[in-house]
C-alpha cells in the first residue's frame, strides 16, 4: 500500500512525463481494438445491406457502381434502366420490383425517387410527420434532418445538375412532410420522394401556366399553344393539377430496380432470364458484390494489422526505453533509498507499482475509448460509409 | 323475464361486436370508378370491403383526394385503377405499386386515341399530349377483360376463395355477354343515325356498336349556357343529328331546349361516379332501349 502511495505520488510529481507515457500506452492499446471494432461493424453493415437486398436489376455495366448507387445512394451514375423492366417483373409474377432513382441531390444528400413499396421493404417509418402522399412531397432520413437542421414543414430544393443546363433539370422546391426513424443505414442520409417527383425534377413531368390543363389533356381537346410558357418550380395546391408527364411511363428512367423474389424458385427463374450478356440489363445479387468488396477491404485490413503490430512493438519499445531511462536517471535516488535502509525488494515493489499504475491508467483510458467506439460503431460506420459514397 | 332480457342483450352485444370485428378484419379494396367498384363487389361479395372514395357529384376523373383520402387508399389491400388515362389524380399521388392493379393493362391495344394537344414551354421543344378515351367499361367486352383482371388480382392476393371468385366471374361474364348481345340486337342498323353526347364519354360504346356519336364539353347534368346551346345547334345542323345523349339527368328546361332543336334527349349514365340509383346493367339496358326507340322515331 505504501509502495502504491509512493508510486502514485512520484507519477503525480512528474505529471508531464507520466501523462505522455499514459497516452502513448493508451493509444497503443486503443488503436487495434478500435480498428477491429470499426472494421467488423463495417463488414456487418455492408454485408447486412447487401443480404437485405435479394436482387438488383439495372443496366449492364459495373456491378459495383449499380450496387453502390442503389443500396448506398452513392454518386455513381449507372446507365438508367427503363421502367418497362419494372413492369416486366410485375408481369412475371415472380417478385416485387422496387425502382430507385438516385440521379439528383439536395444539400449534399441524394434524392431517392422510389415507390411506397420501398418503405415497406426497408421497414422505414416516420418519426414525425407522415409518409409520401402527393407529388412533390419529401421524406428525409434522420441524418439529413440533423445535418441540414430541417424538420417537417420546411422545404428542400433539388440541386441543378448543371449550372448551364438552362432547359434541362429545373430545381424543384419540395415540402418536407416526414422525418424517418434512424436506422443506421444509408437510408438515414437520403431524401425520399415519389419516383414521379424525381421525373418532375428530371423534366419528364412538369406543370406550367394555364395554357393546357390536365383536364384538357385527359379529354383530348384539340389545342395548339406554341407560346413558351413558364414551368412551375414548386408544386402547390393551386398548380398541382397542371402537372403531367410526357410519353409512356414504360420509357421513364430509374437508376436501378430492387427485386424481391417470391421464393428461391422465383429468384432462380428471374436470374435465368437475365443471363444473356447481349441483353441491355443485368440482374445481380448485391450480397455477392458487397462480399467481394468486403473481401478486398479485409485484404487491406490484414496489411493494416501488420502495420499496427509493428507500430505497437515500436511504441512499446519506446515506452520500455523511456521507463528504463527513467530508472537510470533515478539510480542515485534509488541508492539513497537503499542507504536509508530500504530493502531491494521494497525498491523493486516501488518501481513495479509505478509501472503497473501507468499501465492501469492507460488501460482504463483505452477501455473507455474502445467502449465509446463500440457503442457508436454502427452510426459512425453508417456515417463513414455515406462519407465514402 | 329479466333473465330473458339479459340473455337477449348479451346476444345483441356479441352479435354487434362480431359484426364490427368482421368489418375491421375484412381486406379493403379501393376502386377509382363506380363500374370497377360494382365489378369488385360482385366478385368479392362479403369477403372484402369495396370502397369507391370519390364523393357524390364529383367527376372521378378529376377528383382531388385529401391527405386523409390518400392515407385510406394507401392502406388498402388492393387498389383498382381503370387505366386509359382515367383518374388523372393517380399521377399526382403516391400509391403502393405492389397493391395497385391496372384493370385495362391487357386491353391497351384496344384503346381509342383521341386528338392530341401540342404545346411548348421554357426553352424546351414543342411536344404533344396524346389523349386516350377513358370510359372503357361502356364496351361490355372490355368490361369483361377488366373484370377478369380484378378477379386475377383478388385471387393472387388471396382476398377471397378462388373457386368462389371464379364462379362469380363466370356469372358476371355471362351477364355482360348477355348485355352485349342485347345492345347488338337493339342498336343494329343505327350506323346512319347521328348522335351528340354532352360529354366525350361514349367512344368505346360507339365503336362497339358502330354508332356515330359526336361530343360536346358540357358539365354532367348541368343547365347549358347560351354558348353551349349555340355549339349544340351548330353541331346538330352540321351532322343532322336527332339524338342528344346526357351523361346525367339534366334539368327539365335543358331537355325542352334540346327538343326545340329537334333533338331527342336520352340519359345514359356512365357509371363513373357515385349517385346512380339503378344497377349498371339496368341503366345500360334502359339507355340502349331508349336509344333504339329514339333512333326508330328519328328514322320514321
Amino acid at each position: 500500500m505504501n509502495a502504491l502511495f509512493l508510486a502514485f505520488s512520484y507519477l503525480r510529481y512528474h505529471w508531464a512525463r507520466s501523462l505522455v507515457l499514459v497516452l502513448v500506452a493508451a493509444l497503443i492499446m486503443f488503436v487495434p481494438v478500435a480498428t477491429q471494432t470499426l472494421l467488423s461493424t463495417s463488414e456487418r453493415a455492408l454485408v447486412a445491406r447487401g443480404e437485405a437486398t435479394p436482387l438488383l436489376l439495372g443496366s449492364r455495366g459495373s456491378q459495383l457502381d449499380l450496387t453502390m448507387a442503389a443500396l448506398y445512394f452513392s454518386e455513381e451514375r449507372p446507365d438508367p434502366v427503363a421502367m418497362r423492366e419494372v413492369e416486366s417483373v410485375w408481369d412475371s409474377g415472380l417478385g416485387v420490383p422496387i425502382p430507385v432513382h438516385t440521379a439528383f441531390s439536395s444539400g449534399g444528400f441524394r434524392i431517392v425517387g422510389t415507390t411506397l413499396d420501398y418503405f415497406d421493404f426497408r421497414d422505414l417509418t416516420p418519426a414525425s410527420g407522415r409518409g409520401l402522399s402527393i407529388l412533390g412531397d419529401a421524406v428525409i432520413g434522420s441524418d439529413v434532418a440533423a445535418a441540414l437542421g430541417k424538420r417537417v414543414g420546411d422545404t428542400l430544393v433539388s440541386a441543378p445538375e448543371n449550372l448551364f443546363d438552362l432547359d434541362g433539370v429545373y430545381p424543384l422546391e419540395m415540402p418536407i412532410v416526414g422525418v424517418l426513424e434512424p436506422t443506421n443505414t444509408p437510408d438515414d442520409q437520403a431524401i425520399f420522394v415519389d419516383i414521379k417527383t424525381a421525373w418532375v425534377i428530371q423534366g419528364i413531368g412538369h406543370g406550367h401556366e394555364d395554357v393546357v390543363t390536365a383536364a384538357d389533356v385527359a379529354a383530348g381537346t384539340a389545342a395548339l399553344a406554341n407560346a413558351a410558357v413558364v414551368q412551375y418550380q414548386r408544386i402547390t395546391d393551386d398548380n398541382i393539377d397542371s402537372f403531367h408527364f410526357h410519353g409512356s411511363q414504360d420509357d421513364f428512367p430509374a437508376s436501378a430496380v430492387i427485386v424481391v423474389p417470391n421464393d428461391t424458385r422465383s429468384s432462380t427463374i428471374l436470374k435465368g432470364r437475365y443471363l444473356d450478356s447481349e441483353l441491355p440489363t443485368q440482374l445481380i445479387e448485391p450480397a455477392g458484390v458487397i462480399q467481394g468488396l468486403v473481401d478486398r477491404i479485409f485484404r487491406i485490413k490484414s496489411l493494416l494489422d501488420v502495420v499496427t503490430a509493428i507500430i505497437a512493438v515500436a511504441a512499446f519499445a519506446a515506452v520500455g526505453l523511456a521507463v528504463f531511462l527513467s530508472y537510470r536517471l533515478r539510480a542515485r535516488e534509488i541508492a539513497t533509498a537503499v542507504k536509508l535502509g530500504a530493502q531491494k525488494g521494497m525498491v523493486l515493489r516501488l518501481l513495479a507499482a509505478e509501472t503497473i499504475t501507468l499501465l492501469l491508467i492507460a488501460g482504463s483510458i483505452a477501455a473507455i475509448g474502445a467502449a465509446i467506439v463500440s457503442r457508436n460503431a454502427e452510426s459512425w460506420v453508417g456515417w463513414l460509409l455515406a462519407l465514402g459514397a | 323475464m329479466v333473465r330473458v332480457l339479459n340473455g337477449f342483450l348479451a346476444f345483441v352485444v356479441i352479435a354487434l361486436s362480431g359484426t364490427t370485428a368482421f368489418a375491421q378484419d375484412r381486406p379493403r379494396v379501393v376502386a377509382v370508378n363506380q363500374a370497377l367498384h360494382d365489378f369488385a363487389e360482385r366478385l368479392l361479395g362479403d369477403a372484402a370491403e369495396v370502397v369507391f372514395p370519390v364523393p357524390e357529384g364529383v367527376d372521378p376523373s378529376f377528383w382531388r383526394p385529401s391527405i386523409a383520402d390518400i392515407s385510406m387508399i394507401q392502406s388498402a389491400d388492393l387498389i383498382l385503377l381503370n387505366g386509359a388515362g382515367f383518374a388523372t389524380w393517380i399521377d399526382r399521388v403516391s400509391l403502393p405499386r405492389s397493391r395497385v392493379v391496372n384493370t385495362s393493362a391487357a386491353i391497351e391495344d384496344r384503346f381509342i386515341v383521341t386528338e392530341s394537344i401540342t404545346h411548348s414551354h421554357g426553352d424546351g421543344g414543342e411536344h404533344s399530349h396524346e389523349g386516350i378515351a377513358s370510359y372503357t367499361w361502356l364496351d361490355p367486352m372490355l368490361a369483361i377483360a377488366q373484370a377478369e383482371a380484378i378477379a386475377a388480382a383478388v385471387i393472387v392476393r388471396d382476398l377471397a376463395i378462388e373457386g368462389i371468385v371464379e364462379a362469380r366471374l363466370a356469372e358476371l361474364r355471362s351477364d355482360l355477354t348477355a348485355l352485349d348481345a342485347m345492345a347488338q340486337d337493339a342498336l343494329s342498323g343505327m350506323d346512319g343515325v347521328a348522335m351528340i353526347a354532352t360529354h366525350p364519354r361514349y367512344q368505346y360504346f360507339a365503336r362497339r356498336y358502330s354508332l356515330s356519336i359526336a361530343s360536346l364539353e358540357w358539365d354532367a347534368g348541368a343547365m347549358p349556357g347560351e354558348d353551349d346551346l349555340a355549339d349544340l345547334e351548330r353541331l346538330s345542323t352540321e351532322l343532322d343529328a336527332g339524338i342528344l345523349i346526357w351523361e346525367a339527368q339534366p334539368p327539365r328546361e335543358a331537355i325542352e331546349l334540346a327538343d326545340a332543336l329537334g333533338l331527342k334527349s336520352i340519359v345514359f349514365e356512365t357509371w363513373a361516379g357515385q349517385g346512380t340509383p339503378d344497377s349498371l346493367f339496368t341503366a345500360y339496358r334502359q339507355a340502349v332501349s331508349d336509344l333504339a326507340d329514339a333512333a326508330s322515331q328519328f328514322a320514321d
